[in-house]
C-alpha cells in the first residue's frame, strides 16, 4: 500500500544561493525518515520539493517509480502538517478533515465516516463540531494530522509539527504520533531541527548541513557512529578531542589510553559522548569549570591540561566537586574521525 | 517527582511589594474612572442623536426637549410623501434630465414613476424612498468594487514580496485624494459620464484604503503561505484555495471593511455634490437638501431616516458576512 519515495540528485538554487545541493534519499514504503539540521540547512526546501511547492533546479522526485517532479502540488496527493497547524478557521474540525475528500468529490456519507474514523484514531473524537481555534495546540495539531491523513497521501510530510508545543505535551505527542506512524502504513518525511525529536519519531534520520546530506542512518547509528564532526556535534552532546594513534594507544598529549581495535594510525579526532567518561581515577585529567544541576543528572564543563573542553555528565550523587578530576575513557564507546 | 508546594512556590517566587501611591490609587479607582469616562463619552455622543431621533416625531422643538403632539409629518415630508405635494417636489426635484433625442420611451407597468428613455439613460421621476434605496445600492456597488479590488490587493501585499510592494501598500492604504478634488477631476476627465457610474467609481476609489486596511489586518493574523499550501496539498486548485480558504479566513476584516466603506460612501458629500448632475440623488445630497433651507424638524427627520438606513445596512452586511461565507466553505 505505502510507496517508496525517492529523491534523485536534487539541487535547488534560489538566484545565487544553493539551498539544496545534490541530495539523494530513498524513503522505504511505510518508513518515517527525519530530515534534521540547523535552520537554513535546506531541510524545509527539500520537503517543499517533495510536496511540489518547489521545482528542483536539477534532479527528480519519484513516488513509487513514477516521476512527479513537475506534477503540481494539488495533484500529487501528499499530506502536509505544519508547525502553525494551518487549520482553516472558517470551518469546523470535521470540515477541516473532510476538505481533501471534498476536493476529491468523495460522497458525503463516506466523507463523514472517514473523518469520524480519523478523529477517533487521533483521540479527538467528539470534537468534530468544534471551531478549531477553540482547541489547544496539541489538539489542533492532531486535527492537522487527521486532515493530512484523510486523503490517504502517497507521502506524509511533517514540517516541525511539534515545535510550537510545550515540553511536556511535546513528549507525549511525540510518543503517540510516533507509534501512530508506525502503525499506519504511510511513508513519511519528518523535518525538525530537534534531533532528540527525530530520534523518537523516525526510523532513520538524514542529517543535513549546508544543503547536503551529511549522513543517513538509524538513530543509533547516527548517535554511536557519526560520519563526521558535524553530525557528532549536531546529534546529542559530544566531545571532540585531538589525539594521535600510535602503537595501539590513543595519545591525547596529556594522557594515553588504549586505542580501539580498528583504530588507524596517525592523527585523529576522538568523538566521545559524555557518558563515555567515568569518574574513577583514570588517566584523563581535567579541571571542573562549571556545574549545572539538571535534576536527573549534573552537567559538568571541564578543561583538560592542554586546554581542550570536555562536557561530562554524572549522577547528582556522584558529581565531582570543583577542582581537579581524573577520568577513565571507555574506548569502546568512542568514535574516531580521521585527522 | 515531588508535588510542588504551592504556597512555598508563590512566596518564594514573587516577593510582596508595596505598590507606589499611583499604583494604589489606580487599583482603587482605576476601573471606576474608566467606566465613568466611557459612560460620559457615550452619553455625550449618543445623547444628541437620540434626542434628534425622538424630536423628529414631534411637532415642536424649541427648548431643550421637543414638545407638541406626536406626528409622522416630518418623516413624510422628508420622504416626499406628504400631502403638501408642492413642497416635496419643489425642493427635492428628482427628475432633472430630459433626453433631447429620444428614440423611444419605456414605461414599466409596475413602476409608474420610472421612465426609461433610449438611447440615453433612464432619467426619471423618482420618488424619494426609491431614490434612497437606489442610493443604498449605489454605495453597495462601491463596496462590491472595493471588495473585488481591495481583497486581492490586501492579499498580495501581505502574502508576497515583490518589487513595488511597499509603494503599493502605501498607496493602497493612504486616502490621499479628497473627494472634492477627485470630483472635479472626474468632471474634467470624463465630462459625459452618467452620474450613477461616476458616483460608484468615485466611492470605490475614495474608500478603497479602508477596505485594504481592514482586510489586511485579518490576513496578517493568518499564516497565509502554510494555509494555502495545506489546501493545495489536499487537492484544491489555487483559485479554490483562494475562494474557499483564504477569503473566508479574512471574514472579520471583510465584514468590517464593507461596513466602513459603505457608511463612508453613503456619507460622502464633497464628491457627490461636485459630480452629481442627474438621476436618483445620492444619500448625502438628500441630507443636504433637507438640512439647508428647511424647518429643523424636517432636518431631524432626514437625519433619523439616514440613521435607520445606516443601521439596517450595517445589520445586513453583518448578517450576509457571517452567514454568506459558509456557502463557499465545505458544507
Amino acid at each position: 500500500m505505502a510507496e517508496r519515495v525517492r529523491l534523485d540528485d536534487i539541487t535547488k538554487r534560489f538566484d545565487e544561493t544553493l539551498a539544496v545541493d545534490d541530495v539523494s534519499l530513498a524513503v522505504e514504503p511505510g518508513e518515517t525518515v527525519g530530515l534534521v539540521g540547523p535552520s537554513g540547512c535546506g531541510k524545509t526546501t527539500t520537503l517543499r520539493t517533495v510536496a511540489g511547492f518547489e521545482t528542483p533546479t536539477e534532479g527528480r522526485v519519484l513516488f513509487a517509480d513514477e516521476e512527479v517532479t513537475h506534477v503540481p502540488p494539488e495533484q500529487r496527493n501528499v499530506g502536509l502538517v505544519f508547525q502553525s497547524y494551518a487549520l482553516f478557521d472558517n470551518m469546523t474540525v470535521r470540515e477541516n478533515v473532510e476538505f481533501g475528500l471534498k476536493m476529491r468529490d468523495v460522497p458525503e456519507t463516506e466523507r463523514a465516516e472517514r473523518a469520524e474514523e480519523l478523529l477517533d484514531l487521533l483521540d479527538i473524537g467528539g470534537m468534530g463540531d468544534r471551531d478549531p481555534t477553540t482547541l489547544s495546540g496539541g489538539q489542533q495539531q492532531r486535527v492537522g494530522l487527521a486532515r493530512a491523513l484523510a486523503i490517504e497521501p502517497r507521502v506524509l510530510l511533517l514540517d516541525e509539527p511539534m515545535t510550537g508545543l510545550d515540553a511536556k505535551l511535546k513528549t507525549r505527542l511525540q510518543e503517540e504520533i510516533g507509534s501512530l506512524l508506525e502503525e499506519i502504513d504511510v511513508t513519511s518525511l519528518y523535518v525538525t531541527h530537534d534531533q532528540a525529536e527525530a530520534m523518537v519519531m523516525c526510523d532513520r534520520i538524514a542529517v543535513m548541513n549546508d544543503g547536503r546530506i551529511e549522513q543517513v542512518g538509524t538513530p543509533a547509528e547516527i548517535y554511536e557512529a557519526p560520519a563526521n564532526g558535524f553530525v557528532a556535534d549536531f546529534v546529542g552532546t559530544s566531545n571532540r578531542l585531538d589525539a594521535t594513534v600510535r602503537n595501539g594507544e590513543l595519545d591525547f598529549g596529556h594522557a594515553t589510553v588504549e586505542a580501539p581495535a580498528d583504530a588507524p594510525e596517525g592523527e585523529v579526532t576522538v568523538v566521545a559522548r559524555p557518558e563515555a567518561f567515568a569518574l574513577d581515577g583514570g588517566p584523563v585529567e581535567a579541571t571542573v569549570e562549571d556545574r549545572f544541576y539538571l535534576g536527573e543528572h549534573v552537567r559538568v564543563s571541564a578543561r583538560t591540561p592542554d586546554d581542550q573542553e570536555l562536557t561530562l555528565r554524572f549522577d547528582p550523587e556522584h558529581a565531582p566537586a570543583d577542582g581537579r578530576v581524573t577520568l577513565s575513557l571507555d574506548t569502546d564507546r568512542v568514535h574516531l574521525l580521521r585527522g | 517527582m515531588s508535588t510542588p508546594d504551592a504556597d512555598g512556590a508563590v512566596t518564594g517566587a514573587v516577593p510582596d511589594r508595596e505598590p507606589g501611591r499611583l499604583g494604589r490609587l489606580s487599583a482603587r479607582y482605576g476601573r471606576a474612572l474608566v467606566t465613568a469616562l466611557t459612560l460620559v463619552t457615550v452619553v455625550f455622543l449618543i445623547g444628541p442623536v437620540l434626542v434628534t431621533f425622538v424630536a423628529s416625531f414631534f411637532q415642536n422643538w424649541t427648548g431643550l426637549f421637543p414638545s407638541g403632539g406626536l406626528t409622522l409629518q416630518n418623516w413624510a415630508q422628508a420622504l416626499g410623501i406628504a400631502d403638501t405635494v408642492g413642497a416635496a417636489r419643489g425642493l427635492g426635484g428628482f427628475w432633472t434630465f430630459v433626453a433631447p433625442d429620444v428614440l423611444f420611451v419605456l414605461q414599466l407597468p409596475l413602476l409608474p414613476d420610472l421612465t426609461l428613455y433610449f438611447p440615453f439613460d433612464f432619467y426619471i421621476q423618482t420618488p424619494i424612498p426609491m431614490a434612497l434605496g437606489f442610493s443604498v445600492l449605489l454605495a453597495l456597488l462601491g463596496v462590491f468594487i472595493n471588495l473585488l479590488v481591495g481583497v486581492p490587493v490586501a492579499y498580495a501585499v501581505t502574502r508576497y514580496d515583490f518589487r513595488g510592494r511597499r509603494l503599493m501598500n502605501t498607496f493602497a492604504v493612504l486616502p490621499i485624494v479628497p473627494g472634492i478634488i477627485l470630483g472635479i477631476a472626474f468632471l474634467k476627465t470624463y465630462p459625459g459620464l452618467p452620474s450613477v457610474i461616476a458616483l460608484v467609481l468615485g466611492y470605490s476609489l475614495l474608500k478603497i484604503p479602508y477596505m485594504v486596511l481592514a482586510v489586511q489586518s485579518s490576513f496578517e493574523s493568518m499564516d497565509l503561505r502554510q494555509m494555502e499550501e495545506s489546501a493545495r496539498s489536499l487537492g484544491a486548485s489555487w483559485t479554490t484555495t483562494f475562494l474557499r480558504v483564504i477569503v473566508p479566513g479574512a471574514k472579520q476584516g471583510i465584514i468590517s471593511g464593507s461596513i466602513i466603506c459603505w457608511t463612508l460612501a453613503a456619507a460622502e458629500f464633497n464628491f457627490s455634490y461636485v459630480v452629481y448632475s442627474s438621476g436618483p440623488r445620492p444619500f448625502s445630497l438628500f441630507l443636504f437638501e433637507n438640512i439647508s433651507n428647511n424647518p429643523f424638524l424636517r432636518a431631524a427627520a432626514a437625519i433619523s431616516i439616514y440613521f435607520v438606513i445606516v443601521a439596517a445596512v450595517t445589520a445586513l452586511l453583518n448578517y450576509v458576512g457571517e452567514n454568506g461565507f459558509s456557502v463557499g466553505g465545505v458544507r
